[in-house]
């Protein structure tokens, strides 16, 4: 194949790749009285899918949601494996069973962290590139 | 009943301008979650009146809804309560039931357990075939999800031990055993079919037991389970004969019996295979069922042994913010092996089998707001022994041996 054609593609995928935000884009932030500093693609799926209500460290926590944007489509599909309609219905029969409430949801990265910030064992995920004061950054393993 | 059908229906439609999601509010410092749910169906066939409603005519008696209000008291301890109504035709009759209510105390991830009236764990959807907004289907198949069948499986008043088990890298376990009774409403299906043989139930119900599992394999969003459940009823009632729409002997029988009639177990369990898989916008179900009943009816006189098998397999996709796609083809086979009929094994029979092909719309109006579209073209009607859908009252002058059927639902979540 001619070397301009390897360049077009080479183009025209990295054009592609940046287009789509993915979990590099995405950081997991928790209140300060959770204890761990990391935490596994594991546990952060079983937090958010309401089958893990505590880390391995012991600290119980409790998930909240962002409404929408590039961050939850990232985070909800390389960690959870879903779509936010699937979500959405994932939730909503545990809850029509009985077996969990409705997580907190807010809208803006801000919000998020302000929630975080001041509930205890609270864990979300906001933009990477978005202010963390007041909450802690957890890695993810 | 038309003007309370519709009246609902209206108000229905009003709400999600008013309904913002779920409603929270606060009690002694503890926030208490209200959400409810509701749908209105219009169906309508070709040939043969279905699930007790006037189809061949167009109709709307295909209502349901409920509402539940749930808190977390402590990090580990729940506690709620479900109400749910509905109107199928002739099932449901608007009779309020306490849908679920319980105590859920997880003690680990691994480890909890749920007391009260509980949902059964049962296949795929077993636990959420009422809530409308949750399923791509105006109509779960049937085979596997008789909704005229709903109060046989539907919850249990006892307990669960459950949990959640991590395998690292065999994926994760889900795990549900359970035991308790159950009691019918005399506005099912089985009712209704036993009252055209010309026999009143008054109470049915008993014990029930079993154990669901789901694992979460290493593939990613592959979901393989299997669930078992076994019981131990009892019913009772008496006879009418001159109502019998079926020629059952229902004279012969009463004579014996003085006119009371029970029925009990000997052996009957119900076994559930299933997998699911996801890949992105698409999602694919297949599941198998198999019911087996052995039950000693007409007080002890006759064993009834039927082996009824469903399965299905279905394929959804999320075609925009908007609109879903959706089909399934759905088997339905019963052998009748004896009992008040002559024996019946060949399932290419009309009566002893339904083969369902059904496609769906589901459109999405807003969020809390979903309208379905969706068409049935059945073969076969499955009366040998169960109720299938199909009912003697109903369909006085016998039954074609194909139905289409039309489905328009809507529904709503708040």
């Amino acid at each position: 194949m001619k070397y301009s054609n390897w360049l077009l593609i080479a183009t025209v995928v990295g054009i592609c790749a940046g287009m789509t935000a993915s979990a590099a884009d995405v950081k997991v932030i928790a209140n300060q009285s959770v204890g761990a500093s990391s935490v596994s693609a594991d546990e952060l799926k079983g937090v958010f899918l309401a089958t893990k209500t505590s880390l391995s460290d012991g600290s119980h926590v409790e998930p909240v949601l962002a409404k929408g944007g590039p961050a939850h489509e990232a985070f909800i599909k390389d960690y959870l494996g879903k779509t936010d309609a699937a979500l959405q219905t994932y939730y909503r029969s545990l809850v029509f069973t009985g077996k969990a409430s409705m997580p907190k949801a807010a809208g803006t990265d801000a919000e998020i962290i302000a929630y975080v910030a001041k509930t205890k064992g609270a864990i979300g995920y906001v933009s990477a590139s978005a202010s963390a004061d007041g909450v802690k950054t957890l890695e993810v393993k | 009943m038309k003007v309370k059908i519709i009246v609902l229906a209206a108000a229905l439609s009003l709400a999600p301008s008013l309904m913002h999601g779920q409603f929270d509010f606060k009690l002694a410092d503890r926030t208490i979650q209200v959400h409810s749910f509701a749908s209105q169906g219009f169906a309508s066939t070709n040939d043969n009146n279905y699930l007790t409603i006037k189809t061949t005519d167009g109709s709307f008696a295909m209502t349901d809804g409920g509402v539940n209000a749930s808190v977390a008291l402590t990090e580990k301890l729940r506690v709620g309560a479900q109400v749910y109504v509905r109107n199928f035709g002739r099932m449901g009759n608007w009779h309020p039931q306490v849908d679920w209510a319980y105590a859920d105390y997880r003690f680990k991830d691994w480890f909890g357990v749920r007391g009260g009236k509980v949902k059964t764990a049962l296949g795929l959807f077993n636990d959420t075939q009422d809530n409308d907004s949750l399923h791509t289907f105006a109509l779960l198949p049937q085979s596997d999800y008789p909704t005229d069948l709903r109060d046989a499986t539907i919850a249990h008043l006892g307990g669960d031990v459950y949990g959640n088990i991590e395998m690292k890298r065999l994926g994760s376990m889900a795990y549900t055993v359970y035991a308790g009774r159950r009691r019918d409403t005399k506005y099912g299906g089985y009712t209704l079919m036993v009252q055209d043989r010309g026999i009143n139930i008054d109470t049915y119900g008993g014990l029930q037991y079993g154990a669901d599992l789901k694992w979460s394999t290493p593939v990613k969003n592959l979901l393989i389970g299997g669930s078992h459940m076994a019981e131990d009823v009892l019913g009772s009632g008496f006879t009418v004969c001159k109502q019998a729409q079926v020629s059952v002997n229902c004279v012969v029988w009463t004579a014996k019996t003085n006119g009371n009639y029970q029925e009990r177990s000997r052996r009957d369990y119900i076994n559930f295979g299933y997998a699911e898989y996801t890949l992105g916008n698409l999602r694919l179900d297949y599941e198998m069922r198999r019911y087996w009943r052995d039950q000693m009816v007409w007080n002890d006189m006759i064993e009834v042994r039927a082996d009824t098998r469903g399965s299905y397999i279905s394929a959804a996709y999320r075609v925009s913010k908007r609109l879903e796609l959706g089909s399934y083809y759905s088997r339905f086979t019963c052998k009748y092996q004896s009992g008040v009929k002559p024996p019946s094994y060949d399932t290419s029979l009309p009566g002893n089998h339904i083969y369902d092909t059904v496609m769906t719309a589901r459109v999405d109006l807003a969020r809390f707001w979903n309208v379905k579209l969706e068409y049935h073209m059945m073969n076969g009607y499955g009366t040998n022994q169960s109720p299938a859908g199909f009912y003697a009252t109903d369909n006085p002058a016998g039954y074609q041996p194909k139905t289409g059927l039309a489905l328009i639902r809507t529904g709503w979540y708040f």
